[in-house]
């Protein structure tokens, strides 16, 4: 008898569930090595689409280690960029930092002095707020303002000092704090305008494909909770009341899910990947509130308690439909561009073909 | 009991759907520029322009999911998904082929006899036959199997007496397909109805009006009045008629029309914001708007596909329907909103307060028709109880 569906990715996932988040670092340590082990890393070159399945998954068990960040959004950015992707977790930052360059090029004309260097080499101070898993991460990448546009670093863990913190659900936060760091010209590279978008829509999508996990183990939940649980004589999901609350439950968690297939789909296309990670965003981040509402009313007391996992998935979605952006930011993204881009923008945005 | 997911993949339109697209954005362009074509929210229920029906039918995209030896396109559903979304977002009259092309072709398609094919689907895809739905009665809405118009055998054929209602269309179209009970001896209510072609225009057939709250004449009540019928009349095999309708109730439930019909005015309110200086609320607004329509139409995509791949997609479809139509209420109240504008129907048809207008009175309608919202929402948490 073959072990091999042990081995699959998900099946790996399945065994580090986010209920043990005391030593979050440990926690996922033993997660990456549980997936370097099983080799159920994918490849750099794997299909966008599995990559979302696999996060999908990872939203769903609410597994402790940042692979939302390292799969969709750090690594790659840094294949983008042309920089070296290390082995092992990843997280991603923006913000604005003091980044110089460590060999100015006193001879360039260009700009004042200090806009270029001899090489990419920088000093970068200041500190990041809030990057998520980066106490468990081989590398933080930054996307932040240099002296000459945007540049994308890989900092390494001896290179930054962390002030913890964390989230609803207990998942690690940190401040990453940079004095004066000298980042060699081999982990720096300067990226055109348009990476600023995409690393927005990047870090989007993989909230959103974290949520659509979270929000179906929602709908698990309560659909066995309210098949098992009896009051008056019969199982709560025979109660009409919580037939309709049940019902929109399972849409809501499904319009979710659909606008992540969607993203991921649309990952292969460069003309639609970023309003179809955008409008996926939007989306999750918007139907958390009616997913988390009806779940817990419908588990009754119990949810409400450490007694029930329905807080692994609860907690988790009310952070995570803040972090990355809310829906208020991606809504506006999402409206400026349908009504300033020309007329009757609309539909042919929705539709991924642009008016001829 | 497992919760119904959606399909492991995003459906990805091929790209000749890209072409076909862009020439109904060209013919939707002329019609616009002739004033056939008017942005209107509901178009599916209230517009009727045979004319630009036949041009349409001209063009293939009637019928264009029929097959080919039947006068058809022998295209795929997505492709008649694509013709359809166009229209319905450009808010064309189309509702005089509405039936025929959704429903009642697929039906002869797959029910009819082959006499009744020949008969009827080529007349269908060239936009020259259209088609009500017989379904509803005074004491049979949302509990269909309740019909009471009945069917009785004569010696060349049947004999249909009854009431229909909410039957749109009747007035003007050729035809409708009657659910009439042939057998009561039977203990199971869902057993002994039958499908039957009635021609709307039979001496023995009364339409009497039902004007809608706005004043519109689009439902009417369809008497039969001892409507005498050929043996070729019967659509299918007697006793089948709840197996055949509610096999057609996927198609019927997840199509675009769920979320689409007051999209015109989403796209009127935009222009509208255009003309003057937007603030970031009304932004926000819109955008918010755009995401879940974008979301819904994935959701609906995913049902087409899953039809296409002939799986069965019930349960989605009324997944699709409950989120569609209470998205095309909220739609209404939210460009209410977003833009306050006192709506009129004492103004100027096609300017933005008069579609206001159309698509408020209009808005009791989304969530009703094609099947209650709340009777659908029960189908989806029977889906739960089915073993897995």
């Amino acid at each position: 008898m073959t072990t091999d569906h042990l081995r699959t990715p998900a099946a790996v996932l399945a065994r580090h569930p986010g209920d043990a988040l005391d030593k979050p670092a440990a926690a996922a340590r033993a997660l990456w090595d549980a997936l370097t082990t099983a080799d159920a890393l994918p490849p750099p070159d794997t299909d966008p689409h599995a990559l979302v399945a696999l996060v999908r998954e990872a939203g769903h068990h609410g597994c402790p280690a940042p692979l939302a960040e390292t799969l969709l959004v750090a690594g790659p950015l840094l294949a983008r960029a042309g920089l070296a992707v290390p082995d092992g977790p990843l997280t991603f930052a923006r913000g604005p930092l003091d980044v110089r360059f460590a060999n100015v090029d006193t001879a360039s004309r260009v700009g004042p002095p200090g806009a270029a260097g001899t090489d990419d080499a920088v000093h970068v101070s200041g500190t990041l707020s809030r990057v998520p898993w980066a106490r468990a991460a081989q590398a933080v990448v930054v996307l932040t303002e240099g002296p000459g546009g945007p540049v994308l670093l890989a900092l390494e863990p001896d290179e930054y000092r962390l002030l913890e913190g964390a989230n609803l659900a207990g998942e690690p936060r940190d401040g990453v704090v940079l004095t004066d760091t000298a980042v060699p010209a081999d982990r720096v590279r300067r990226v055109p305008e348009a990476v600023l978008a995409e690393a927005e829509w990047r870090a989007g999508l993989a909230r959103a494909a974290l949520i659509a996990g979270a929000a179906r183990r929602c709908v698990e939940l309560t659909v066995a909770h309210t098949a098992a649980r009896s009051q008056f004589g019969r199982p709560l999901s025979h109660f009409q009341a919580v037939k309709q609350e049940e019902a929109k439950l399972i849409e809501e968690a499904a319009l979710v899910g659909a606008a992540v297939e969607a993203a991921a789909t649309a990952l292969g296309d460069p003309g639609g990947a970023a309003f179809a990670a955008q409008a996926a965003a939007a989306q999750a981040s918007a139907s958390v509130g009616e997913i988390t509402r009806i779940a817990h009313q419908l588990h009754g007391a119990i949810g409400f308690t450490e007694l029930s996992p329905l807080r692994l998935a609860t907690t988790r979605l009310w952070s995570w439909r803040d972090e990355d952006g809310n829906e208020q930011a991606w809504f506006a993204r999402i409206g400026r561009h349908v009504v300033e881009s020309g007329t009757g923008r609309l539909w042919p945005l929705v539709t991924g073909t642009p008016a001829a | 009991m497992t919760p119904p997911t959606t399909g492991a993949r995003a459906v990805q339109l091929r790209p000749e759907t890209q072409r076909l697209r862009r020439e109904v954005r060209d013919f939707l362009a002329e019609e616009r520029a002739a004033g056939t074509v008017m942005g209107r929210p509901d178009s599916w229920l209230t517009g009727w322009d045979p004319g630009f029906t036949r041009r349409l039918a001209e063009r293939g995209w009637v019928g264009m999911a029929l097959p080919k030896e039947y006068g058809g396109g022998g295209r795929g559903n997505l492709e008649r998904y694509v013709v359809i979304e166009e229209l319905l977002a450009a808010g064309a009259p189309v509702s005089a082929h509405w039936v025929a092309d959704r429903q009642a072709g697929p039906s002869i398609l797959r029910h009819g006899t082959e006499e009744q094919r020949r008969r009827f689907l080529p007349r269908i895809a060239a936009g020259r036959c259209f088609f009500s739905i017989g379904m509803s009665e005074q004491h049979a809405g949302s509990d269909l199997a309740a019909v009471r118009t009945r069917a009785e055998r004569t010696d060349d054929g049947w004999r249909l007496t009854g009431t229909k209602t909410w039957t749109g269309g009747a007035h003007l179209n050729d035809y409708a397909i009657v659910l009439a009970r042939t057998d009561d001896e039977s203990g199971d209510r869902h057993a002994g109805l039958s499908q039957f072609i009635v021609g709307l225009r039979d001496p023995r057939v009364r339409i009497e009006p039902i004007r809608l709250l706005s004043g519109e004449h689009t439902f009417n009540y369809f008497h039969l009045e001892g409507v005498e019928l050929g043996a070729d009349a019967l659509l299918g095999r007697p006793g089948d008629g709840w197996r055949q309708v509610t096999g057609e109730l996927a198609l019927e439930r997840s199509g675009p029309e769920r979320f689409l019909s007051t999209v015109p005015l989403l796209t009127a309110l935009v222009e509208q914001l255009r003309r003057g200086a937007c603030t970031p609320e009304q932004h926000t607004r819109v955008g918010r708007l755009t995401a879940r329509l974008s979301s819904i139409r994935q959701l609906s995509l995913g049902v087409a596909a899953a039809l296409e791949a002939g799986r069965p997609a019930d349960v989605q479809a009324a997944l699709v329907k409950d989120l569609g139509t209470r998205f095309e209420g909220e739609l209404v109240n939210e460009v209410r909103e977003i833009l306050p504008t006192a709506a009129r129907t004492d103004t100027t048809k096609g300017s933005y307060p008069e579609l206001l207008a159309t698509a408020i009175l209009h808005s009791p309608g989304y969530t009703l028709r094609g099947g209650t919202n709340e009777i659908l929402r029960g189908i989806i948490t029977r889906g739960l109880e089915l073993p897995s």
